[in-house]
């Protein structure tokens, strides 16, 4: 393992003092356990909060999300574990100003129990929750299971337009409700190159040839679809685009915002190199490219990979997805 | 005899001995089907309720209430939510009440085994910590004494263990390995019987 680090358990801990001390005007730590980081500048009184959580590792995912226009706060736990259950409760009420709070998560686990358990623990502080999973990962589970699938890069679409409709002052209800409409427009799927290392395992998630891709794996290095010859870049984005307009089917005069992402350690060069095909095949099918998002918006620490993410927009989520947002790793308007 | 705040902290003292005694079994267990953490989560956990244990109040349900806070907040691990979780559907049942008939316990498993299974959306059968608790709310319901309570429950957890060790797991994380878990306990069974043999103080198969 080649990494840069202290000791490896105070990994993120560290990683969240100078995510702190380098962005004072966006972020600040919330409550006891340290892992709680809530916006800088609260949002105001009566807005519906929006918390996230789970693992680190994923960086902008998931504390980075936190800003005017996106998440009031987050839990997060080691690299790739849940939060606890109590962390996640201590999120829920540095977001909550009186107006509720919506849990807004990838489909893990852990996850799910230890958000579910939160609520439970903040009932106690009569805070009303409601949940919408991403379940966004087309290779993780075939479409009449669905709701099986995990949750990837789509989250930060749904961040996004959660985020705007909960500034305009929707009740929960209604933010809820975007949410699980932008949650629901989104498809992804990645490919990975090469493995990450987790600091306090000390070894590579998964072992791969130097010459061999695997279709679909999850950012936990959770199995994919095939693993085979590395192939030209227009081949795998070629593949990528079939199985997600397999699921999605976009049509003649769709809107489709699509980001190309990568999962650490692939550069920019690359990513652009893919979007070639992803236009032309979005184009060939009808549908219009709404705000392309070419970057590192969700990632598996040093992960050599991408992901590629539609997402289907109607004129209500394509105002929300343009309305302004500010946080340290991204900014609209 | 009925169960009141000093029969619970002497409990919470015999299940964290058990937890720490069990710490490298639980973790090399949990190693064969999962990240191997399993020890590691108990003796936190365990730890982190005794450290306020002195603190707790008379009122049952406050002080389950206060154990489960306290589990939780020691670690994510999806097995100690599940767990907390069941001690805090013991707390909604006991609140306000300063101490519980042994004859009442059968149901209270039973309260935690739902609320664990609404949790973890699992189903019964798919061998699981709730196949254990399953086994001690089937062996101990309608009995009242508190030595045979204890004896039955004891019992139960080992007989789970004995019945489900060659079936393959279909639930939970154990599940990816198939085929592969049949012949091994699974982790959060081998958790349970020693939590429940600690908290009715038969350590031993012979009994105290």
């Amino acid at each position: 393992m080649k990494k840069i680090l202290n000791a490896p358990e105070d990994y993120v801990d560290e990683m969240l003092a100078g995510l702190v001390a380098a962005h004072p005007e966006h972020y600040r730590l919330h409550g006891e356990s340290g892992k709680v980081v809530a916006r800088a500048v609260p949002g105001k009184a009566g807005k519906v909060g929006i918390v996230t959580g789970g693992g680190s590792g994923h960086l902008p995912v998931f504390t980075g999300y936190v800003g005017a226009g996106l998440l009031d706060a987050c839990a997060i736990g080691d690299v790739f574990s849940s939060p606890s259950a109590e962390q996640m409760a201590d999120a829920i009420r540095a977001a909550d100003s009186g107006a509720g709070v919506l849990r807004l998560y990838g489909n893990y686990g852990g996850d799910v129990m230890n958000f579910d358990m939160a609520g439970d623990l903040v009932e106690f502080d009569d805070i009303a929750c409601t949940t919408v999973l991403l379940a966004d990962d087309v290779a993780s589970a075939p479409p009449e299971e669905a709701e099986k699938r995990r949750g990837v890069a789509g989250m930060v679409y749904a961040f996004k337009i959660a985020g705007a409709a909960a500034e305009e002052g929707r009740d929960l209800d209604a933010v809820t409700a975007v949410a699980r409409k932008a949650a629901d427009a989104c498809r992804s799927i990645g490919v990975a190159l090469g493995p990450c290392t987790v600091p306090q395992a000390g070894r590579p998630t998964f072992e791969i040839a130097e010459d061999e891709i695997e279709m679909g794996m999850g950012i936990h290095g959770e199995p994919g679809v095939w693993r085979g010859k590395l192939r030209p870049a227009d081949e795998i984005a070629g593949e990528m685009m079939d199985r997600l307009l397999a699921d999605m089917r976009p049509g003649s005069g769709d809107r489709v915002s699509v980001m190309v992402n990568s999962l650490g350690a692939t550069p920019p060069e690359e990513l652009y190199i893919l979007y070639n095909v992803v236009r032309a095949r979005l184009e060939s099918a009808g549908a219009a490219i709404v705000m392309p998002l070419v970057g590192r918006y969700a990632t598996s620490m040093e992960m050599s990979g991408v992901s590629f993410t539609l997402c289907r927009l109607d004129p209500e989520t394509e105002a929300l997805l343009k309305a302004p947002c500010d946080c340290a790793f991204w900014r609209v308007g | 005899m009925t169960i009141d705040r000093v029969a619970v902290l002497a409990g919470i003292d015999r299940v964290t001995a058990a937890m720490e005694r069990d710490f490298e079994m639980l973790n090399a267990a949990d190693g064969a089907l999962g990240d191997g953490d399993l020890g590691v989560t108990m003796t936190r956990g365990m730890r982190a309720i005794v450290r306020d244990a002195e603190a707790l109040p008379d009122d049952l349900g406050m002080a389950f209430l206060a154990c489960a806070r306290a589990f939780t907040r020691s670690s994510g691990s999806s097995y100690g939510t599940l767990l907390a979780k069941g001690v805090m559907a013991v707390a909604k049942a006991t609140k306000g009440r300063v101490e519980i008939a042994p004859g009442e316990v059968p149901a209270l498993a039973g309260a935690a085994r739902d609320a664990m299974q609404a949790l973890g959306k699992a189903e019964l059968g798919g061998k699981t910590v709730l196949d254990s608790l399953d086994a001690v709310v089937a062996a101990t319901t309608g009995k009242s004494d508190p030595g045979e309570l204890a004896d039955a429950a004891a019992r139960a957890v080992d007989e789970a263990l004995d019945a489900f060790r060659d079936k393959p797991a279909t639930v939970g994380r154990a599940r990816i390995f198939g085929e592969r878990s049949v012949g091994m306990d699974d982790p959060g069974m081998l958790a349970m019987a020693g939590i429940v043999k600690a908290l009715v103080d038969r350590e031993s198969e012979e009994g105290p």
